[in-house]
């Protein structure tokens, strides 16, 4: 028989190249369409008897060719076919009889398809070490109730050779040598490594990965096992913040954690600022000091918003006293501690990530065409007693612009002046939905994170950078941000004791936006009449000067770059077992330079000349710098004497920040393309000269203080710590500077009593725990609140001398030299549960916290002081809450792993004590709670003039006139609910508050998040859903009601339109059942009066229910992407803000309803992503 | 560098607190500290430029008086619709700033502990003592008794409630008049800038006049009623520490006599020093028209060089810096229209009333006739169709044809359809919206003139032959003849109380010479905001309690009707009309559209709304457990004590 063998020269160059890699495609190709079966197939159905002594291996393959049908090939340059062996078998697999074959040869075989047997030489490390064996180990995966685990991946360690097994569990795994490692892991099982001798089966049982449990956390100055936590403390895991496509972390972590709320500020959605974080509701009332977590990256103070979301390994938040109180004075409420990712032993591996992303704007309001604006506006005008607002003539130019009537341009020329036209409020007759003028569409974003993690015998490094470019939603002028981030983590292993390491981080910011979109933008933007054209009626940009809308294309630009540079140098000594000393060194620079540059700008006239419509023009520049310093050494010693475990800990800290800023604008810019303050002249429009305008300045603080732990445990079984810290600032004088913060917890974890034993199985953490602690608050909103310190201004007079902006000054504020910390003091008890094979795990806190001598307004006192009185610690409150943590794992006999997770948490706070002498409702009342809305009861609307009388003849003593004027059909009737025949307020005071009562509460209340993931066959998903349970919000101002206090403070909604109206003739319809009454224009801007007035009818119910993330993710199998020299590849989908449902009025979000003026913010949006990440 | 140092000594300083107590001591690096502060002249410059005026603003002009009327009327003359406020009203910011600043500056002074030149410190010095009694007479006027604090207070309520005490307002105006003096001795005859951008000691005396003045004739005519102390139904006198008051002079009278000596003794000095601006009757029409400076005192960039102007304030828009005048002048007046009883008021030509016989007056069926033969400041100020009012950077701009009444906001709007020019610049980009930088008149001496010749007459009741002469300046420059003994003759007081309030005080008429001294004071003084004031002093209100006054415009229902689209001018039909009925008047009522009006009846007053309410949260904070019959504070005359209602 003749013996057909190829020849395969693989190591050859060239065209050879090719044929490998069209084997390596084909593989993959086979692989994906028979993942589970290829490998073992002959194995088990041929079965063959063979005796050979001392016959060359090609006679051996001879034989087998003749019993199986299979065909051998090799390179005869690799494999010696005249080798001797002896084999005696009967009945045996072929596997089997070559494994026997190829006993102490380097030789390794494979199944191709088409009955194909390769036969290799396997690496010559292996080939030399003669003891080596080549050979295919099969085996099968269960999980520890026996169940067969379909899907596991198995790999050789520190190779890309790997399967997975299949439906029964089972796997085979050729060329496999003595000595290696399997690697076996499964999504919600605990990896297991396996080393391989000389067995040929390798069976194994994985355990379920004990989420919470043997978990390990980050807590002040160390770690601690979440088995063992005696404070209030919960995490949040890297996986909840992949692929969430947010600028920040501040927006990722939002719902994520129970007590950590997060709180758009009146930027809303412009990526000017960031939302800002709080923990366990109100901490101060914010009247002389701030009261935030304290945000730690790696041991540091860090601004969480300039870290590369990827970057994070895990996020601890340290709620209550106990755990906190470390940090003493700078973390009273709450801590943040965000632990980078760092190296691990072995291969390098690279990772890269990118997304792409797509933003919507959310909650556009939707504006009424002009035409029916202006009905609006006549009707409130006429209700207040003035006539039509919109004339006759120009209600006429307006219908038939929408009307498309030829000839009819946006706007006339001015009556008072044929060369220019006319003004675009007074007589425009455009027909613009300014949010859609201003803001766009959608904008694109993206996101790269490149890394690469390793580590060896003396070094783990883990190192990366990011880019994320994410574009605003401005489109007028548009707006942008991009951030870079390099992070780098090195450790290094000097010997057994002594380990240093190194933490740099470099972080840029590049924001930019029009230079005249400041604050006042939203404001202006949202009550400009949609009959203001943008463009005169020859195309020129229109001059609407108070607005400033036309002119954010083209007034110039305002750019931000802030930097953030930070080492950290860390060595940690163990010279002896047990004993660590830790000392750590952090030093970060922050740049931040802005420059404003505004340009003068021209508008035209009717002959198309131009004027100047905006004769600003200057460049502004601001530079601030900003060095902190902060180190702490400490030692922690840790020793057990039986079963009692003991860990001590102390150490020091100080902190210190300086700030040095200077600005400086010079007038008159002479080219327009980069401008700088060089290219200005210094002088104003007119040519004359203007005195540039120059300031600097320097800042600092500095913290020092002393800190302590002791832990104890018996067994587990019981818990004990307790913490000190003694702290002093820099911000208040040196008799009241320091303060002494203890803390005490303990735990005693039921589930490991004897008694227990019996239950155990089904509830394996049983534990209760309180704490009780002291804190301290130094963060005075003053850097120096006990100096007084003069007001001076340059250049900032609004009075001019010899042509010239003087400079000012103005008498100091009174100050209190008593000034000292406000002292915190929490409470907290818990329990934390795990049970059904760890399945189900509970968390509760219930916590209460005061703040004592917190710095608040001075007493209220006569109005002849003449000042504002100085603040001082005279101010307490008491918050209170709970927390409650659910989650639920499972995962199913058919690989199905779910997770159900649900939190829940609430806090409110009582005032303890405040200066409120006349106890006046609108300020803070002593024994009531915060938040509060004291209003009046809504009756209803009068539908007839009869029914407003008869209403006020039951209101004999005055009727509504307290709150207005002619009261008639579609007003508001109030309810008397004093009994004194008159609508009032009386003195506004505890004692005579007359028809108001506290109609709702604006606080937050049973703010939940539910987050529901899958994974099954490499398919993620993962919703999240995020929500208030209970608040009530008023909104007096005219984004609520259209008409404000007159006719420039107004805007139309479609909303807007359902007010009365009881003329059946009238354009826009006959409306007695309407939602509000009828319009009115009140000169008052916030609060509203009249049918306006706080009450129980347009009181919203600001609760809501939002989907905060959803992402879909495939991760492609790991032998196919093993075969493309790729560890793991997953793509995925994912969203942002997708759905809300809410009952507030649909003019808002209920997110940033209170934000901005009146509600009126930068929108929030809706992302739609597509993502990859993969590592190599 | 610095952080090496600073960690080491970090490191090591913990070890021992006191040390860590070094590190923790951080005093303000940059910030100037009160003790380094107000010890230069140019820190004393910084300061009290920081005192001076709004930073922006128009000439509002004299809205809510008989003499002009904005878009919506004043709930003050609607009775019951001025509430007594909650909270709110009087304020002690700025007085704390200046009694800062004199608490300060004087000692130091005194001690020579401030450098720089001498006159300039005394000059800034003199400012701070004009802003205070520039707050004191703002207070005066809105709530009469008022307290004295010329310290920095405590913060301690004990000490600020008995500080809250009202002063008798004789005491309130005598103490302004004290620290004008001071001014007056510490300030420059010429302000340091030497451009009248600051106050001068001319602008002290003349304000000085103006105080005097003011509190001389309220004390005469409010004589014997609560407004007054001792006056019959005096709210002091529920308080005890008033129960020993008596006027510094031994009585009211005495205390009358005293201001107006003071009024004339002040006034004199300025008008013997300063000239009026001449004019030459020419209204500018042309570029080779020559300039009347009596036209461009009230409208020039730069106002430095007009003798009459005391004091004003510059503008620069590329500075931000800058007003909607031009915008105002352009149009409307912002809607702040002359009433018909102003334009009424001027006389002719030849001094005669419109009325008198032979007086040539055309009538007032056009704009045009109105200003035909008329007081020149009529003719030179009443807008009228056809007139230039742009010149310079752009081809010639003629005021639109008719006066737009029925445009509703206020850069169009004619509220009355009269508007006036006084302050029209013919630069065309002074109509830049809110861009203008024409400068602003803060004081113009001839208030001086003004003020001595009305002080003489109520004082003296006559007057004397200074009087004369500045009265027979005044008109000469108006172009109006000198004899006003004519005009007082042909005086019909019964005809004047049409258009002029001020033919009243407490109810009754007054002499005609009284009258025309009033109507002259008017006339010059058109749309300069003192008007409101003048009414108060005199008591011009009490005739509106019984019978109400309808604010009228131009005469739209005669031959002017026909200027305007006649399915445009609606009324009687409801919420919507546009102007008022033929049937309630031939002259436009601005007010008297719609029955919404509050004020569709006219305009009526109560007693009350003489002085402003105080609000109610400053008796409860100075008093003990919300009872405010413990408070020192006693409410004005006519009005509760109690929040949200009107005067009873």
């Amino acid at each position: 028989m003749k013996i057909n063998r190829i020849k395969l020269p693989c190591r050859d160059a060239g065209q050879l190249k090719k044929i490998c890699l069209v084997m390596k495609l084909t593989w993959l190709l086979i692989l994906t369409i028979c993942l589970h079966s290829t490998a073992s197939v002959w194995s088990q159905t041929n079965q063959i008897a063979l005796k050979k002594n001392n016959a060359s291996l090609e006679d051996v393959f001879n034989a087998i060719e003749d019993q199986s049908g299979y065909r051998f090939f090799y390179n005869n340059d690799e494999v010696d076919v005249s080798h001797k062996v002896t084999i005696d078998v009967s009945d045996q697999s072929i596997g089997e009889i070559l494994n026997q074959a190829f006993k102490g040869l380097p030789y390794t075989f494979r199944e191709l398809e088409n009955k194909l047997i390769l036969i290799e030489r396997v690496s010559v490390l292996a080939g030399v070490d003669g003891t080596q064996q080549s050979r295919t180990i099969t085996g099968k995966v269960t999980d520890t109730s026996g169940a067969p685990l379909p899907g596991v991946t198995v790999v050789l360690k520190n190779t890309t050779q790997g399967t997975i097994t299949d439906i029964n569990g089972k796997y085979s795994i050729g060329n496999v040598t003595s000595g290696v490692k399997l690697v076996f892991s499964f999504v919600g099982m605990r990896s297991l490594e396996v080393s391989v001798d000389d067995q040929v089966i390798v069976d194994v049982s994985l355990e379920e990965e004990t989420i919470g449990i043997q978990e390990v956390v980050a807590v002040g100055y160390g770690t601690q096992r979440k088995v063992n936590l005696t404070g209030a403390v919960s995490t949040i895991s890297a996986d909840a913040l992949e692929s969430r496509p947010v600028a920040n972390v501040t927006q990722a972590i939002q719902g994520l954690s129970t007590g950590v709320e997060v709180v758009q500020t009146s930027y809303g959605g412009s990526l000017e600022g960031v939302a800002s974080i709080n923990v366990r509701g109100l901490n101060t009332i914010g009247e002389g000091s701030t009261g935030g977590p304290l945000i730690l990256i790696d041991g540091a103070e860090g601004n969480i918003n300039y870290l590369n979301p990827s970057d994070i390994e895990s996020i601890s938040v340290l709620k209550d006293a106990a755990a906190s109180s470390i940090y003493g004075s700078r973390a009273p409420f709450g801590v943040i501690l965000i632990t980078t990712k760092k190296g691990t032993k072995g291969k390098p591996v690279i990772t890269y990530s990118h997304n792409s992303r797509i933003n919507k704007p959310m909650n556009f309001p939707e504006t009424a065409d002009s035409y029916r604006w202006a009905l609006f506006i006549n009707d409130a005008s006429n209700n207040s007693g003035s006539p039509d607002f919109v004339g006759p003539e120009r209600l006429q130019r307006i219908k038939d612009y929408i009307a498309g009537k030829p000839g009819v341009t946006n706007l006339p020329v001015d009556p008072g002046n044929p060369t220019r036209w006319a003004a675009g409020s007074v007589e425009g007759n455009d027909n613009l939905d300014w949010w859609k003028v201003v803001f766009k569409e959608r904008a694109l974003s993206q996101e790269h994170t490149l890394g690469l993690r390793g580590g060896g015998e003396n070094v783990n490094y883990y190192i990366s950078g990011g880019f994320l470019d994410q574009g605003g939603l401005l489109n007028l002028g548009g707006d942008g941000l991009k951030r870079y981030n390099v992070t780098a983590n090195l450790e290094t292993f000097i010997n057994k004791w002594a380990t240093f390491s190194y933490n740099g981080k470099f972080s840029r910011e590049d924001y930019d936006r029009p230079s005249h979109f400041e604050d006042r933008f939203m404001q202006y933007m949202s009550r400009i009449q949609p009959a203001n054209p943008l463009y005169d009626p020859n195309g020129n940009l229109y001059d609407v000067t108070t607005d400033r809308l036309s002119i954010i294309d083209v007034g110039g630009r305002y750019t931000r770059i802030i930097d953030h540079t930070s080492n950290q140098f860390g060595l940690r000594l163990e010279p002896v077992k047990g004993l660590q000393i830790n000392g750590r060194f952090f030093y970060r620079l922050s740049d931040r330079f802005a420059r404003t540059v505004k340009m003068k700008t021209y508008a035209h006239d009717v002959n198309g000349n131009p004027y100047v419509a905006e004769s600003e023009n200057f460049v502004s520049e601001y530079i601030e710098r900003n060095d902190f310093i902060s180190q702490d050494y400490y030692a922690e010693y840790d020793k057990a004497f039986g079963l009692h475990h003991f860990r001590v800990m102390a150490g020091l800290q100080s902190e210190e920040n300086l700030f040095r800023k200077a600005s400086a604008t010079r007038h008159g810019l002479i080219i327009t393309k980069n401008p700088t303050i060089n290219v200005t002249t210094g002088t104003n429009s007119s040519g004359d000269p203007v005195a540039p305008s120059v300031s600097g300045a320097e800042d600092e603080w500095a913290t020092a203080g002393y800190f302590g732990r002791f832990n104890y445990d018996y067994m587990g079984r019981y818990l004990l710590e307790a913490n000190f810290r003694y702290d002093g600032t820099s911000r208040f004088r040196s008799d009241r500077r320091w303060g002494f913060f203890p803390s005490m917890s303990a735990g005693w974890n039921i589930a490991r009593e004897r008694f227990w034993e019996s239950w155990s199985h089904h509830v394996s953490l049983l534990k209760i725990r309180a704490s009780y602690g002291v804190l301290g608050n130094q963060n005075t909103s003053a850097l120096y609140p006990t100096y007084a310190t003069m007001s001076v201004g340059m250049n900032n007079g609004g009075w001019l001398l010899n042509g010239d902006r003087p400079n000012t000054a103005y008498s100091p504020t009174l100050v209190s030299s008593a000034l000292t910390w406000e002292t915190i003091k929490a409470w907290n008890i818990g329990t934390d549960v795990a049970a059904f094979q760890n399945r189900l795990h509970l968390t509760f806190d219930y916590f209460t916290r005061y703040t004592h001598n917190m710095v608040g307004p001075a007493p209220e006192l006569p109005n002849v002081l003449g000042a504002s009185v100085p603040r001082t610690n005279n101010t307490d409150l008491k918050t209170y809450g709970f927390e409650l943590e659910l989650n639920w794992t499972e995962r199913l006999a058919n690989g199905f792993r779910y997770g159900v997770k649900f939190l829940l948490s609430d806090a409110q706070t009582i005032i303890q004590k405040y200066p409120n002498h006349t106890r006046n409702i609108y300020s803070y009342l002593e024994g009531h709670k915060t938040g509060n809305i004291w209003g009046y009861e809504t009756i209803g609307i009068a539908k007839t003039q009869e029914e407003m009388n008869a209403h006020l003849a039951g209101l004999s003593n005055g009727g509504q006139s307290a709150l207005g004027s002619n009261w008639s059909a579609g007003d508001i009737m109030f309810k008397d609910l004093n009994g004194d025949k008159r609508i009032d307020g009386g003195t506004g005071t505890l004692d005579d508050s007359g028809d108001l009562r506290v109609i709702g509460n604006s606080t937050p209340r049973f703010q939940f998040g539910l987050d529901l993931n899958a994974q099954w066959k490499g398919f993620d998903f993962r919703s999240f859903f995020q929500g208030v349970l209970k608040r009530e919000y008023y909104n007096g101002g005219y984004n609520f009601w259209g008409a404000g206090p007159n006719v420039w403070w107004a805007t139309a909604y479609i909303p807007h339109l359902d007010y009365y109206r009881d003329d059946p003739n009238h354009p826009l319809g006959l409306n007695l059942d309407s939602y509000y009454p009828r319009p009115y224009f009140n000169g008052d801007y916030w609060s509203g009066s009249r049918n306006k007035a706080t009450q129980t009818r347009y009181l919203q119910n600001a609760a809501y229910i939002r989907l905060k993330s959803l992402t879909l993710g495939y991760t492609i199998p790991s032998p196919i992407t093993a075969k493309i020299k790729v560890d793991r590849i997953r793509v995925y989908l994912s969203g942002e803000n997708l759905w809300t449902y809410t009952k507030i009025s649909e003019l808002f979000d209920p997110e940033v309803l209170d934000k901005g003026f009146t509600g009126s913010v930068y929108p929030l949006s809706k992302v739609y992503a597509i993502g990859i990440n993969v590592s190599l | 560098m610095k952080l090496h140092i600073i960690s080491l000594y970090t490191v090591l300083g913990l070890l021992f607190s006191s040390c860590a107590d070094d590190f923790l001591d951080r005093a303000p690096i940059s910030e100037i500290t009160p003790a380094n502060y107000l010890t230069d002249e140019t820190h004393l410059s910084a300061y009290t430029i920081a005192c001076y005026g709004p930073t922006n603003g128009w000439n509002i002009g004299d809205p809510d008086t008989d003499s002009q009327a904005a878009i919506g009327y004043s709930h003050m003359f609607a009775p019951g619709e001025w509430k007594v406020p909650a909270s709110g009203g009087w304020s002690f910011s700025s007085l704390y700033n200046y009694n800062y600043f004199l608490e300060t500056v004087v000692p130091r002074y005194h001690r020579g502990q401030i450098t720089g030149n001498e006159s300039n410190i005394k000059h800034y010095l003199g400012e701070m003592y004009f802003f205070r009694a520039m707050f004191y007479f703002d207070n005066l006027k809105t709530y009469g008794d008022f307290p004295i604090i010329t310290k920095v207070l405590a913060d301690d309520r004990e000490v600020l409630t008995d500080a809250s005490k009202r002063h008798p307002r004789t005491e309130v105006a005598r103490f302004i008049l004290s620290d004008l003096d001071s001014a007056i001795n510490l300030m420059k005859t010429v302000s340091p800038d030497g451009r009248k951008n600051r106050l001068s000691r001319l602008v002290a005396l003349q304000f000085k006049s103006r105080v005097a003045l003011y509190e001389g004739t309220f004390l005469k005519y409010f004589n014997g009623t609560a407004f007054v102390p001792n006056g019959p139904g005096w709210p002091g006198k529920t308080k005890n520490y008033h129960s020993g008051f008596n006027f510094q002079s031994g009585s009211i009278s005495g205390e009358i006599a005293f201001f107006l000596d003071e009024a004339m003794e002040a006034a004199k000095e300025v008008a013997d020093q300063v000239g009026l601006v001449e004019n030459n009757q020419i209204m500018k029409q042309t570029l080779s028209d020559p300039s009347n400076p009596y036209n461009e005192m009230f409208s020039s960039e730069d106002m430095s060089g007009f003798e009459e102007v005391l004091m004003w304030k510059d503008f620069d828009s590329s500075l931000g810096i800058s007003t909607y005048a031009g915008k105002s002048f352009y149009g409307g007046n912002f809607g702040v229209g002359l009433t018909r009883g102003m334009v009424e008021s001027f006389m002719m030509k030849n001094g005669l009333p419109i009325y008198a016989e032979g007086s040539g007056y055309q009538g007032d069926d056009s704009l045009q006739s109105i200003p035909v033969n008329r007081d020149n400041r009529l003719a030179l100020f009443l807008k009228v169709p056809g007139q230039v009012k742009a010149l310079y950077n752009t081809p010639v701009v003629v005021y639109e044809g008719v006066p737009d009444i029925l445009a509703n906001h206020e850069h169009q709007k004619y509220t009355t359809g009269y508007a006036h020019r006084k302050g029209l610049n013919l630069d065309n980009n002074q109509n830049n919206d809110g861009r203008s930088t024409q400068g602003e008149i803060s004081f113009r001496a001839v208030e001086a003139y003004l003020n001595y010749i009305e002080a003489c007459y109520e004082r003296h009741g006559s007057l004397d032959d200074k009087a004369v002469d500045y009265w027979r300046k005044i008109r000469r420059r108006a172009g109006v003849d000198e004899d006003f003994q004519k005009t007082i003759h042909a005086t019909d007081l019964a005809r004047e109380a049409i258009g002029d309030w001020a033919v009243y005080s407490a109810g009754n008429f007054v002499d005609p010479v009284l009258f025309n001294i009033r109507r002259e004071r008017r006339c010059e003084l058109m749309g300069e905001g003192l008007r409101a004031m003048d009414l108060r002093r005199w008591r011009s209100m009490d005739q509106l309690i019984s019978v109400p006054y309808h604010i009228e415009g131009f005469k739209l229902w005669g031959p002017m009707q026909h200027w305007y689209d006649p399915g445009q001018l609606t009324y009687n039909v409801g919420s919507s009309s546009s102007v008022s009925a033929p049937e309630r008047s031939k002259y436009l009522l601005p007010y008297e559209k719609t029955m919404e009006s509050l004020v569709y009846d006219g305009y009526r007053w109560h007693m009350a709304h003489y002085l402003s309410p105080i609000a109610i949260s400053h008796f409860l904070i100075t008093s003990e457990g919300n009872d405010i019959e413990s408070s020192p504070l006693y409410q004005n005359p006519g009005w509760p004590a109690e929040a949200g209602i009107g005067p009873s």
